[in-house]
């Protein structure tokens, strides 16, 4: 099992914590608030941007294991509508959808609409497939009947263009709710220096997310209370300072999204408990140098393993797709 | 449950919303309104 974990970690292709979690979350309060949510599993897309080397076989292999995730973390079939792209590409009106689209956006906004994680903005480096991209993400909201859209906040030029496109073709113009992006492990300071985006805040922003890459900087849904443990133990956490600090970042993400109040547990000759029933508190508790450090980080993970224990139960009744992704990397 | 409710539960831990104001209408004409979330099938959210 723990070889299986280990081999797993070093796979393209597995859930981390900034999509199971914050989106999971996301999604539940939409599912409370009387939302019909739908989850879309993005085939076309994926090959669109070279994931697993464009190969379809492959990307539906990792779809199935996307729904098996979000299915453990409790977002069953009764509760959302699980779509693929491709069968909403069979529809006989989809590309026609991405046609008129299209026509109603330049290439050079097209290519500043391009999904933009991971990839540095150069154009001469762009395929032409990528142009269908945004003109598809436009035409899948259209051709879903949405009156939201929900994604990270990289997303929000493709999301523009979607309704400005839908405002000129008539078809209404779709609410765009935007997430923040969850910091990596590391902070800011271990991020790339790459550019993803004009705006010099949101490129590092974007940078410093969760980078699949860097597999030190990320917590996967997968991961044991050890590995977790660990992983936090070496994490970026400057005492008494909240910006750029991604464990006071996962805390307001995280754990206050999760409970109402939490518990700092620690050792009665360090002070003992500490309870905080906002996250306002926490920060400024932090701030006055009342937390240290070690106790953040080590509280962090106990809280991170806890919420993700009904994954790893789930995984354990139901090994087929992580076999699955396993066999991917064979072939 | 309520307008404010509702409205709470939806905009709380994110960082924009385009547009507020029609967000609020979509939730006062609509019981049942229709959203969605796109994943890219590698990790890498979303579509």
């Amino acid at each position: 099992m723990l070889r299986k974990a280990a081999l797993l970690a070093q796979l393209p292709g597995m859930m981390h914590i900034g999509t199971g979690l914050v989106c999971g979350t996301k999604i539940k309060d939409m599912i409370q608030a009387g939302f019909h949510f739908i989850i879309f599993l993005a085939d076309w897309h994926s090959m669109i941007n070279n994931k697993f080397g464009g190969d379809m076989e492959k990307i539906e292999t990792a779809g199935e294991y996307y729904k098996h995730c979000f299915t453990a973390l409790g977002l069953t079939e009764d509760k959302v509508e699980y779509i693929w792209a491709s069968e909403l590409a069979s529809k006989p009106n989809y590309w026609e959808r991405v046609i008129r689209i299209a026509k109603t956006i330049t290439a050079q906004r097209a290519v500043r609409a391009l999904p933009i994680m991971g990839r540095d903005m150069k154009t001469q480096d762009v395929e032409t497939a990528s142009l269908f991209y945004p003109c598809m993400q436009a035409a899948d909201i259209f051709e879903m009947n949405l009156d939201v859209a929900c994604a990270g906040i990289d997303q929000r030029k493709a999301h523009v263009l979607a309704r400005e496109a839908g405002e000129k073709l008539g078809w209404g113009k779709p609410v765009a709710l935007h997430t923040p992006m969850l910091m990596g492990l590391a902070g800011v300071q271990g991020s790339d220096k790459g550019s993803y985006d004009e705006d010099s805040k949101l490129s590092s922003v974007i940078a410093s997310k969760m980078s699949k890459s860097k597999p030190e900087n990320t917590i996967l849904l997968h991961d044991s209370p050890q590995l977790i443990e660990e992983k936090f133990r070496k994490a970026y956490c400057p005492p008494t300072i909240v910006e750029g600090n991604p464990i006071i970042e996962y805390y307001r993400l995280l754990a206050f999204h999760e409970n109402e109040t939490v518990v700092l547990r620690r050792d009665q000759k360090y002070g003992g408990d500490m309870k905080f029933s906002s996250f306002s508190q926490l920060e400024e508790a932090y701030k006055a140098e009342k937390i240290h450090p070690q106790d953040l980080k080590a509280n962090m993970a106990r809280i991170l393993a806890d919420i993700l224990r009904g994954v790893r139960d789930y995984f354990d009744k139901h090994p087929e797709p992580l076999e699955q992704m396993l066999k991917i990397e064979a072939r | 449950m309520s307008q404010e409710q509702r409205l709470e539960l939806v905009t709380r831990g994110t960082v924009e919303i385009i547009q507020p104001a029609e967000l609020e209408r979509v939730l006062e004409e609509k019981k049942k309104p229709r959203a969605y979330w796109g994943f890219e099938c590698s990790g890498k959210q979303p579509s």
